[in-house]
C-alpha cells in the first residue's frame, strides 16, 4: 500500500511538472511572459530540466528583453543538447542585444580537429555508442565461433578487431568529452556593467569592462573573484556575483 | 732734514693731484618703489665718458652733466659728475658696473656698486611730495566673489582701479598679467572703460573696472591668485600754478599691484559621490533624445545626449550611450553653445551619435544616468534618461538583396532568420540524476559481452561434449519421451483408448530410459529379470508389470472414468517408485 502511495506521489510530481511546462507555454502564448518564466521556472525548481524548458525560458526572457537571463537559459538548453537547432538560432538573436563585441578566435590545428570530433556527441552518447560496439563485437566473436567455413570465419575475425578498435575509440572519445566538460566553465555577465581587474582585489587596476549577456570562461576561483577569459583570449579577474556560471545549478 | 721734508710735501702735493674718478649711490639699500640716485664724480675734464648699463634699473632722468670750478685761497678745485636717477625694476642685489672716461690717453674706471633692493616700503607722507600724494589717490583693488568655493564652483574676480577726484590718469600699461594657477580661467572682455563713481575706504572715489575673470577652481586646498601689476601715468596737482593761475599738474608714473590672493577650496563631499560622477557642478538637466525609434534598414539614427544649464560646462564629459552590438554606433559629434557672463558658464553642450542598425529586431538602448553636484542644495543629483526602444524593421541587406532577384508575380518564400516559437513538447529529466557515463551500470555494461566470452566457449565445450555422448542422450531422450506420454496420458484421461495408448508408450518409455533397451527386447520375463537385478521392490516389479497388461486388456474392455483414474494415478505412482529404486 504504501509503495502504491510512493508510485502514486511519483507520478504525481511528473505529471505536475508536466502541467507547469503546458501552463507555461499557454501563458506565452498570449504573451505572458513574465508568468510564462515562473511557470517554467517552478518546474526548475522541482528539479526536472530539458533542452526544451531551457529554451522556452530563453525565449521568455528575450521577449521580456532582459538579455542575460536569455543568452544563459539558452546557453543551458545548449549544454544539454549541443546541437538544438532553435536555441542555436535564438541565441544568436539575443547575442545582438549584447553591448559588448568580442571577436572569437578560432582555434587551429590537431586539438581542434581531435575536439571536432569527439563534440559530435555528449560524453553519455559515446558511452552508448561504445557499449554498442562491445555488444557488436560479442557478435561477430559468435560468429567467427560458431560459424564452419573458412571465409566466414576469417571476415568475422577480422570485423572483432575493427569494432574493438570501434569500442576503445569511442571509449577515448567519452573520456576526452567528459575531461573538456568538466573543465569548460562557461558563464555569463549578468552585471550591467562589470569591471575586470588585473588582480582578485578591488585596489588593482581595471583592465576593462564588460556589460550584461557577455559570455565568459572561468578559469579560477579565489574567495569571491573568478579568473576569466574572453572567447578573444583576453583574461582578468572578475567578481563572483556579477557572473553565473552555465554549468551550476542555482 | 728740511730737505726730506720738502720732498715729502712735494710727494704729498703729488698725491693731491692724483686723478679721482668714483661712482657715488644716493643709498645703497631701497625700496621696489624707491629712486637712486648715481653721480659719476671726476676731478679732472675727463672726455669719453661711457656710462655703464645699469641692469635691473629703468633710468628715469639723465645723463645730466654737472661741471664746477673753484678757487678758494688760491687753490683751485675741479669737479665734473654725471648724474642718473634710476628706479629699479627688480629685487634683489644688483650691481650699477664701473664707469669709464678717458684723460691725458689713460683709462680710468669706477669702482662697480652693489644696491640692495627690497620690497617696496611705505613712504613717509609729506604733503610737499607729489609721490606720495598718488599713492594716497590711487589704489588697484581685486574684489573676489567668494573665498571659501568648491572645486569647480564658479568665483568671479573683478580688478577696480580706484582713484580720487584730485588726480587724473593718462594711460597705463600691464606690467604683470596675474596667472591663475589650478583654475580653467575665462576673461570677459571689456571693451569700453565706463567711469563710475563709488564708495571707497568710507571717500567717495572713482573707478574703473579694469577687467573681469571668472574662475573654475580644479583642485582643493589653498591657491594662491598671483597679483596684477599695474603702471600707470598720473597727473597730480602741485602747489604752483602758472601765469593764468592754473594748477601746474605733474605727470608722474605710478606702480600699483592688487596683492595676492589666497583662495581656499573645499573639495566636493565624498559622502554619496555616484560611481559615474564626472566631475559636474552646478544646475543642469540632462535628456537623451533619439532622432526616430522605428527604423528600416539602411536607415540611420541620431541620439542626442544633451545637458543645459549653469555650472561647469566645458569641464565635464557626457555619459556614453551603451548599444547593443546590433546597432553600429559612430563616434560623438560635441557640440558647445556655452556663454560666460559673470555669473558663471551657462548653455548647452550636447554629443550626438549616428546610430545604424545591423540587424532585425526590438532593441533597448539602457537608461543613461548624468550626476552632478548641486551647489543651492549641496547634494549630488543624479538625473536618468529614459530607456529608448528601437524597432527595425527589416533584416540584414543580404536577404533584401536576393528579394529582388526573385520573379516577380511569384511568391517566393525565403529562408529568412527568424527567432524561433517555443517548443511546445519536451521529455522532462531530472537534473539531479548523475551522468551515465563513469556509473557503474555504464562500466557494467561495457564488460558484459567480454565477460560473456568464456561462458560462450565453456557453452560450446559442454555442447560438444554431451553431442559426442550418444547413450546419455538416449537415455535423455526417453525420460523426456516417459514425461511426454505421461503428460499426454494425462491430456486423454476422457478418451479411453488413447489414454491407455500413451500410458503404455510412456511405461515403455521409462523402461527404456532406464534399463536401457529397445523395444525388441521388451518381454514380460526380460523386464522382470532386469528390474529385479537393479534392486527393484519386487512388489513394485509386479505392480508395473500388472499395469503393463491391464493396459492392453483396458483398451479394449469397458471401464469407467474412475478406473481410467486410477490407473493413471498407479503408474505415477510406480514409475516415481520405481525411479526411486533404480
Amino acid at each position: 500500500m504504501k509503495k502504491i502511495i510512493f508510485i502514486f506521489l511519483l507520478f504525481s510530481q511528473i505529471f505536475y511538472a508536466q502541467t507547469g511546462f503546458e501552463e507555461g507555454n499557454e501563458l506565452y502564448k498570449n504573451g505572458k511572459y513574465e508568468l510564462a518564466a515562473k511557470a517554467y521556472e517552478s518546474v526548475l525548481a522541482s528539479n526536472k530540466e530539458s533542452a526544451q524548458l531551457y529554451f522556452n525560458l530563453g525565449n521568455c526572457y528575450y521577449k521580456l528583453q532582459q538579455t542575460a537571463p536569455s543568452i544563459y537559459y539558452y546557453e543551458k538548453a545548449l549544454v544539454l543538447d549541443p546541437n538544438n537547432a532553435a536555441a542555436l538560432n535564438n541565441i544568436k538573436f539575443a547575442q545582438k542585444r549584447t553591448i559588448d563585441e568580442i571577436k572569437v578566435i578560432p582555434k587551429v590545428g590537431f586539438a581542434k580537429l581531435l575536439r571536432d570530433f569527439t563534440g559530435i556527441y555528449p560524453f553519455d552518447t559515446w558511452a552508448y555508442i561504445a557499449i554498442g560496439f562491445a555488444f557488436l563485437f560479442l557478435l561477430f566473436f559468435v560468429g567467427y565461433y560458431f560459424s564452419q567455413t573458412g571465409v566466414i570465419k576469417r571476415v568475422f575475425f577480422a570485423g572483432m578487431f575493427v569494432v574493438l578498435l570501434f569500442v576503445l575509440l569511442s571509449v577515448a572519445a567519452a573520456f576526452f568529452e567528459k575531461s573538456h566538460y568538466d573543465n569548460e566553465k562557461p558563464a555569463i555577465v549578468f552585471a550591467e556593467a562589470a569591471d575586470v581587474r588585473s588582480e582578485p582585489q578591488n585596489a588593482s587596476s581595471s583592465i576593462f569592462i564588460l556589460h550584461e549577456g557577455t559570455k565568459v570562461y572561468v578559469e579560477e576561483t579565489l574567495d569571491n573573484w573568478k579568473k576569466i577569459q574572453l572567447t578573444d583570449g583576453t583574461e582578468g579577474w572578475i567578481e563572483s556575483k556579477a557572473i553565473k556560471e552555465v554549468k551550476k545549478y542555482y | 732734514m728740511k730737505r726730506y721734508l720738502i720732498l715729502f710735501l712735494l710727494c704729498f702735493q703729488g698725491l693731491l693731484a692724483q686723478v679721482q674718478f668714483e661712482a657715488r649711490v644716493s643709498k645703497t639699500t631701497l625700496g621696489l618703489n624707491e629712486r637712486l640716485r648715481v653721480d659719476f664724480v671726476m676731478n679732472i675734464d675727463g672726455d669719453n665718458f661711457v656710462q655703464p648699463s645699469f641692469d635691473g634699473f629703468r633710468i628715469i632722468a639723465g645723463p645730466s652733466q654737472q661741471i664746477s670750478q673753484s678757487w678758494i685761497n688760491g687753490r683751485t678745485s675741479f669737479e665734473k659728475s654725471y648724474s642718473y636717477f634710476l628706479l629699479p625694476s627688480q629685487k634683489g642685489i644688483l650691481t650699477i658696473r664701473p664707469a669709464v672716461i678717458e684723460f691725458n690717453g689713460q683709462i680710468y674706471k669706477t669702482q662697480p656698486i652693489k644696491i640692495n633692493v627690497t620690497a617696496a616700503t611705505e613712504q613717509p607722507r609729506d604733503s610737499n611730495d607729489s609721490q606720495i600724494s598718488a599713492d594716497d589717490n590711487l589704489y588697484l583693488v581685486a574684489d573676489i566673489t567668494n573665498t571659501n568655493p568648491y572645486i569647480n564652483q564658479p568665483i568671479t574676480v573683478v580688478y577696480k582701479l580706484y582713484f580720487s577726484y584730485n588726480i587724473g590718469i593718462n594711460k597705463w600699461d600691464e606690467l604683470s598679467k596675474p596667472k591663475y594657477n589650478d583654475f580653467w580661467s575665462q576673461n570677459i572682455e571689456i571693451k569700453d572703460l565706463i567711469l563710475e563713481e563709488g564708495m571707497f575706504k568710507g571717500e567717495r572715489y572713482r573707478y574703473v573696472v579694469l577687467k573681469k575673470v571668472i574662475l573654475y577652481p580644479q583642485k582643493s586646498g589653498k591657491l594662491v591668485i598671483e597679483p596684477l601689476a599695474m603702471n600707470i601715468e598720473v597727473k597730480l596737482p602741485t602747489n604752483r600754478r602758472d601765469m593764468f593761475g592754473r594748477v601746474i599738474e605733474n605727470i608722474v608714473d605710478k606702480r600699483v599691484s592688487a596683492g595676492a590672493k589666497t583662495i581656499n577650496v573645499k573639495p566636493l563631499p565624498e559622502t554619496g559621490k555616484p560611481a559615474d560622477f564626472t566631475g559636474a557642478v552646478g544646475k543642469f538637466d540632462f535628456k537623451a533624445i533619439p532622432s526616430k525609434t522605428t527604423l528600416k534598414n539602411g536607415e540611420s539614427l541620431d541620439l542626442v545626449l544633451s545637458v543645459t544649464g549653469t555650472g561647469n560646462l566645458k569641464l565635464f564629459t557626457l555619459p556614453k550611450p551603451e548599444v547593443p552590438n546590433a546597432l553600429e554606433m559612430y563616434d560623438a559629434v560635441h557640440d558647445e553653445k556655452v556663454n560666460t557672463p559673470l555669473s558663471g558658464m551657462n548653455g548647452k553642450i550636447s554629443d550626438s551619435y549616428t546610430i545604424v542598425p545591423q540587424y532585425k529586431g526590438d532593441y533597448v538602448i539602457k537608461p543613461m544616468h548624468f550626476s552632478y553636484f548641486d551647489l543651492s542644495s549641496r547634494t549630488y543629483k543624479t538625473i536618468s534618461s529614459s530607456e529608448i526602444k528601437i524597432n527595425v524593421l527589416d533584416g540584414p541587406s543580404q536577404t533584401v538583396a536576393s528579394k529582388d532577384v526573385a520573379s516577380a508575380g511569384k511568391n517566393k518564400i525565403e529562408p529568412v532568420e527568424q527567432f524561433r516559437y517555443i517548443d511546445l513538447r519536451t521529455e522532462l529529466v531530472s537534473s539531479k540524476e548523475p551522468a551515465f557515463f563513469g556509473s557503474n551500470k555504464f562500466y557494467g555494461l561495457l564488460l558484459l559481452p567480454f565477460l560473456l566470452l568464456p561462458i560462450i566457449v565453456l557453452f560450446r565445450k559442454k555442447k560438444e561434449a554431451i553431442d559426442s555422448d550418444v547413450f546419455g542422450n538416449r537415455i535423455k531422450m526417453n525420460n523426456k519421451l516417459a514425461k511426454k506420454y505421461l503428460s499426454e496420458a494425462k491430456k486423454q484421461i476422457n478418451n479411453k483408448e488413447p489414454f491407455y495408448v500413451a500410458l503404455e508408450k510412456a511405461m515403455h518409455n521409462f523402461l527404456k530410459a532406464k534399463l536401457h533397451i529397445e523395444t525388441s527386447e521388451m518381454s514380460k520375463d526380460n523386464i522382470r529379470e532386469l528390474l529385479l537385478s537393479r534392486k527393484a521392490n519386487p512388489q513394485a516389479v509386479n505392480d508395473f508389470i500388472a499395469l503393463t497388461e491391464n493396459c492392453e486388456i483396458a483398451r479394449y474392455a469397458p471401464s469407467s472414468s474412475a478406473t481410467i483414474q486410477h490407473d493413471f494415478d498407479k503408474a505415477v505412482a510406480i514409475i516415481s517408485e520405481l525411479e526411486k529404486q533404480i
